[in-house]
């Protein structure tokens, strides 16, 4: 009988001491009836060994408690029903053959026991074992789906990024991997045969070839990285663009044991990237053509901001030689006014390198530019503008601004827009006209740049149009100043917007974000608080 | 209120600075005295009307235009010889100051020996 059964028995405890001693009681039975079944045929009489068979049975199954029960009742039974008549001496022996058969099973049955238990421990072991191995399985096979899953994933983001992955051996080995990916981008069936190093360069745009061919050699030489871009030409004749990687594996000896790497597929980079540079070139054209129109606008006024000083250097210039020519030359006063040619030549000189700097057609250079200067030229620029419609441009600028990035043209133009817009909604105003231009620090790093004006205000019920492109209130114009203005506010990370001023005129205001670490380099001082 | 000659002195009304300066320094070689205003309106208040025996003004400039100073000095009766510099000249204007009274109109730049003979004529009236 097993552990198991033993492990039953304990779960019910009286039923298996019945059991047990039940068995004793059985099994001398079954003795005592084979016995008087022998007699009455008149067999020899086999009692003692059919008692020794039921004794050894009880104590195999039962235990010894039981067993010794079997032997005391086997001794009765023989006793008092088979050798009723015989010695005492030989009843003793009968019993002390019982006795020892007794005692030797009771050996036996412990070590069986023993036995049972060393089973009973080892199965115990094994199966700790097998649960170990079963739940290293199940791990193994949780860590081979985790992995597969991530295969998937890895094979899909390649798809999706257009990378694949590969290793290669120089000759005289070959491309040892190649991931799906790889194929597509290279043009190749990826259920077809890995294809050759050979095959693979055969892809390569001609034109490609010896200058790839020439990175790899001198890579696999100095057993370094390598980088290069390329095109491929599809079975059907499609030109791609791809960028390849490779990285060497060096063995412990320090030989080049293999490269991997990766192939990405740009040319959907590479075309959007000539889109967005043929936007970001449309943009500028039409943002230079907006400023060439605006300075179109203000060609009166800026040839009299340019004549003025060259009318000063002309008086200055006619000063000295006055001074010169006379009877009795005064060569201080000549070299004074002389002085004055010079410093107002070079203002001449700076307006209209100004103009010129806000006219040109030049790509977008952004640098630390301190806005009050910018204010500052740009009202040296329309001050006369302004003049011409009797409108007092006032400035109260904050002298403690840091300096932002910024492309100063381009914010230049937005300056020019907003003034230029502020003088044509009050030139035709009959109370004070006053332009007033802001800087100021505005919250979360950002400055704040603000043009304001007595004039008509926004057109009613469209306050939010102004900014579309299209949208004017001016007979002639092209509504693509404010519109343009936004765009370059927004691509400077700013934003751009209008308000309605009380009791009338209007204020447009932008912002301009304050660079990391800028926030200590101020503005030069200037003149803050100024009427021009 | 009527403006009675007393001096020679010119008077020169032009917001640009260096202009205005530089005006004065070259009639100062040429031996005539002058003052300069940055503004028709600092002239007007300056209460030197009296002593100005001719006005070199801007035409162009923030508040009051140098052809409105020439209307508000006609309309004082004080009739002072005015010459208009202007970086905006145009035969309408020019006509228009000319008709005012002015005894020249100057485009700027002008030339010395003009402007000069312009002011000699002016104080010669």
């Amino acid at each position: 009988m097993g552990q198991l059964d033993k492990t039953k028995w304990t779960a019910e405890p009286a039923i298996s001491v019945a059991l047990c001693y039940g068995l004793a009681v059985v099994s001398v039975a079954a003795a005592l009836g084979l016995s008087l079944a022998f007699t009455h045929f008149h067999l020899p009489q086999p009692f003692g060994a059919f008692a020794l068979s039921a004794i050894a049975l009880t104590f195999w199954y039962a235990g010894t408690a039981p067993g010794v029960l079997a032997a005391v009742l086997s001794s009765i039974v023989r006793d008092y029903l088979f050798e009723p008549n015989t010695s005492t001496e030989s009843r003793l022996l009968f019993d002390l053959v019982f006795l020892v058969f007794a005692f030797l099973m009771t050996r036996v049955a412990r070590v069986r026991n023993q036995l049972e238990l060393r089973v009973a421990e080892r199965t115990a072991e094994l199966t700790q074992l097998n649960d170990n191995l079963k739940r290293e399985i199940a791990k193994h096979n949780q860590v081979e789906a985790e992995l597969r899953l991530s295969e998937a994933y890895l094979a899909e983001a390649q798809r999706l990024s257009h990378t694949g992955s590969w290793a290669w051996s120089p000759p005289p080995g070959d491309i040892r991997y190649w991931s799906e990916e790889c194929y597509r981008v290279q043009g190749f069936d990826p259920k077809g045969v890995r294809p050759r190093f050979e095959t693979f360069f055969q892809r390569i745009h001609p034109d490609d070839q010896a200058r790839i061919a020439e990175v790899i050699e001198r890579a696999v030489r100095e057993k370094k990285e390598f980088e290069f871009d390329y095109r491929i030409i599809h079975p059907g004749g499609e030109i791609r663009y791809a960028r390849s990687v490779g990285h060497p594996i060096l063995g412990p000896s320090g030989d080049l044991v293999e490269f991997v790497g990766t192939i990405i597929d740009v040319s959907d980079r590479r075309q959007a990237e000539k889109e967005r540079e043929r936007l970001r070139e449309a943009q500028a054209d039409l943002a230079h053509a907006s400023r060439m129109t605006t300075m179109g606008e203000l060609t009166a006024s800026l040839a009299h901001e340019v004549n003025q000083p060259i009318t000063a250097v002309v008086n200055g210039a006619s000063t000295c030689i006055r001074w010169l020519t006379r009877d009795d030359p005064d060569l201080g006063e000549a070299r004074e006014a002389a002085s004055g040619v010079i410093r107002n030549a070079k203002r001449a000189a700076d307006i209209i390198n100004r103009i010129r700097s806000i006219s040109k057609k030049g790509e977008s250079k952004r640098q630390l530019v301190d806005v009050n200067e910018l204010i500052g030229e740009m009202i040296a620029l329309l001050r006369n503008e302004a003049n011409r419609y009797s409108i007092s441009i006032r400035t109260d600028l904050d002298t403690e601004l840091p300096k932002v990035m910024a492309d100063s043209v381009q914010v230049q133009q937005v300056m020019m827009n907003l003034i230029m817009n502020s003088i044509d909604a009050m030139k035709n105003v009959d109370r004070t006209r006053e332009l007033v231009v802001q800087s100021r620090r505005a919250e979360d790093q950002y400055l704040m740049i603000s043009v304001s004006d007595s004039g008509l205000g926004l057109p009613a019920e469209q306050e939010k149009q102004i900014f579309d492109a299209f949208f004017t209130t001016k007979p002639h114009g092209l509504g693509m100043g404010l519109r343009i203005s936004r765009s370059i506010v927004e691509s400077h990370g700013g934003r751009l917007w209008a308000a309605n001023n009380s009791p009338h005129g209007a204020s447009f205001s932008f912002t301009l974000p304050i660079p990391i670490g800028v926030s200590e380099q101020r503005s030069k001082p200037s003149d803050a608080h100024t009427n021009v | 209120m009527s403006c009675k000659k007393e001096t020679k002195l010119v008077a020169i009304v032009d917001d640009d600075d260096s202009v205005r300066d530089t005006l004065q320094e070259l009639l100062r070689s040429a031996g005539f005295p002058s003052r300069g205003f940055d503004s028709a309106e600092a002239f007007l208040t300056s209460g030197n009307q009296q002593e100005t025996a001719c006005l070199i003004t801007d035409i162009r400039m923030p508040g009051m235009s140098g052809l409105e100073l020439q209307s508000r000095l006609n309309a004082e009766r004080c009739k002072i010889p005015t010459i208009f510099i202007t970086a905006h000249g145009d035969e309408e204007m020019r006509f228009q100051a000319l008709r005012a009274g002015a005894v020249e109109f100057l485009p700027k730049p002008f030339d010395d020996e003009v402007l000069l003979e312009s002011v000699r004529a002016a104080l010669e009236r």
